[in-house]
């Protein structure tokens, strides 16, 4: 067992190896992290990279993947990296759910022998309240791409990201039954609130998030190591620093060192305290 | 080189942040590879801060070095270094290459210091063996050791500073300026 196994295993940091695929999205979300959009800096990882530092991190004892971005799957080779990665642990892919075409789908189906689970955002029951935030045709495109992907075996999960997610029960009643509807059950379902970083800060929305709000998840970039998948964020098109672990990002032992003695100075009891996932 | 303030300061950078002010620019600029600043400060700090070898000796080396480097940031940063360090004007002036530093030291070990750092900083290989026999006539093996370590880190510094353009603070220049070594 190597030392970050057992900081794994011992809580102190997350068990999941996050990538920040790229940068670019075919949308432009009021409350992106990331100012993502489609004419930004790609930031894009890679593919090879990508698969290296996973099979690293499997080694080193972390226990799954996830793969962000911007949009992952405006990448040409991401169902076929997915699936690489599935292979090697179970991965959970976030997407907005917009890009998945027939072609598109027809080459994530080897998913659905995975431990693989796509992770889409919608935020409301209704088309107007949603698409308010995340662009036009949102609500339309992840309503018909969800049953396409839970048909063909696929594992989905539901993102809500809302400023309050308190605020509007009956909304949210409404949002599990269209989940469920959709074939997504209740323990797929994740709420969270807006993080204010990136395009929330400029936009002034979100809760407030910094080390002790969030639970320390080694996330690589094309920039460096961060503390976690909230940190790698950009707001006025600079990306933000305050969460960099390490420009190192290879071999990976050297960033899950560095974040595991990072974690280790936090006060105990200091844990994730605000949900944020 | 944007320097990152302290809002920005990587996790591992902000130890080396002060709680009372800005960053230097050193540490500012070195914060974009803060696995690299977090070995490099306390190197840094270890060679170029207090140890045994008294303060004004260490200074001595890192002012001539830095004026043989033309690295205005590390003169303007150590003129005010040295100064408080009790160099006097005069010898300043003569550390910087403005004056003859026979005209200025009176002290045999200071001017075998600084030709010794005039070999070290300038010459290619090993440094001339009538300087390196005057150096080590007036130094031990431990001092010269470490302020062979002091000259490296020095030249090190030079040239970071130098390629980065890294600006002089406000109030080191305005410092100068009252002291007439601006």
């Amino acid at each position: 067992m190597t030392a970050i196994a057992d900081s794994i295993a011992g809580g102190e940091i997350g068990g999941r190896l996050w990538f920040y695929a790229n940068y670019h999205c075919n949308l432009r979300c009021a409350y992106c992290l990331t100012e993502s959009a489609p004419q930004v800096n790609r930031r894009e990882l890679g593919r090879e990279q990508i698969v290296e530092r996973a099979r690293e991190g499997k080694e080193l004892g972390f226990t799954s993947l996830g793969v962000t971005g911007g949009e992952p799957f405006v990448l040409d080779y991401m169902p076929e990296l997915i699936a690489t990665l599935g292979s090697e642990l179970p991965t959970l892919v976030l997407s907005n759910g917009t890009v998945f075409n027939d072609r598109r789908l027809g080459e994530m189906e080897p998913l659905a022998e995975l431990p693989v689970k796509v992770q889409i955002s919608l935020d409301r029951p209704d088309p107007d309240a949603n698409d308010e935030m995340r662009g036009p045709e949102n609500f339309r495109k992840v309503v018909e791409a969800v049953p396409r992907l839970v048909e063909r075996g696929i594992g989905v999960r539901i993102a809500t990201t809302l400023e309050d997610p308190e605020a509007d029960p009956h909304g949210m009643e409404r949002l599990c039954e269209l989940h469920r509807a959709m074939g997504v059950p209740d323990q797929d379902h994740v709420v969270r609130p807006i993080v204010n970083r990136g395009r929330a800060a400029t936009n002034d929305m979100g809760v407030l998030a910094g080390l002790e709000q969030l639970e320390p998840e080694l996330t690589l970039t094309a920039d460096g190591a961060f503390y976690s998948p909230f940190g790698p964020t950009v707001r006025g098109g600079e990306l933000d620093t305050d969460m960099l672990v390490s420009r190192t990002t290879s071999p990976v032992r050297e960033p899950a060192k560095m974040l595991a003695r990072i974690a280790g100075n936090r006060p105990a009891g200091n844990d994730a305290s605000i949900g944020i996932r | 080189m944007p320097l990152i303030g302290v809002e920005q300061a990587p996790i591992l950078a902000r130890p080396f942040y002060p709680d009372d002010g800005p960053p230097s620019p050193l540490t500012a600029s070195l914060a974009h590879v803060p696995e690299v600043l977090e070995v490099t400060l306390p190197f840094v700090g270890r060679v170029l801060g207090p140890t045994a070898i008294d303060a004004r000796t260490k200074e001595i080396v890192i002012l001539r070095c830095s004026s043989l480097m033309e690295c205005r940031y590390c003169v303007e940063t150590h003129t005010a270094v040295a100064l408080d360090c009790g160099l006097s004007p005069g010898e300043v002036r003569a550390l910087r290459g403005e004056e003859e530093a026979e005209a200025v030291f009176t002290n045999p070990d200071d001017l075998a210091l600084i030709a010794w750092v005039d070999g070290v900083a300038l010459g290619r290989g090993a440094a001339p063996d009538e300087v390196t026999a005057r150096a080590r006539e007036a130094m031990g093996h431990p001092e010269l050791v470490e302020l062979t370590l002091v000259a490296g880190a020095t030249l090190m510094l030079n040239r970071y500073c130098s390629a980065l353009g890294l600006p002089t603070s406000p109030m080191t220049l305005a410092r100068l300026a009252e002291e007439g070594l601006a």
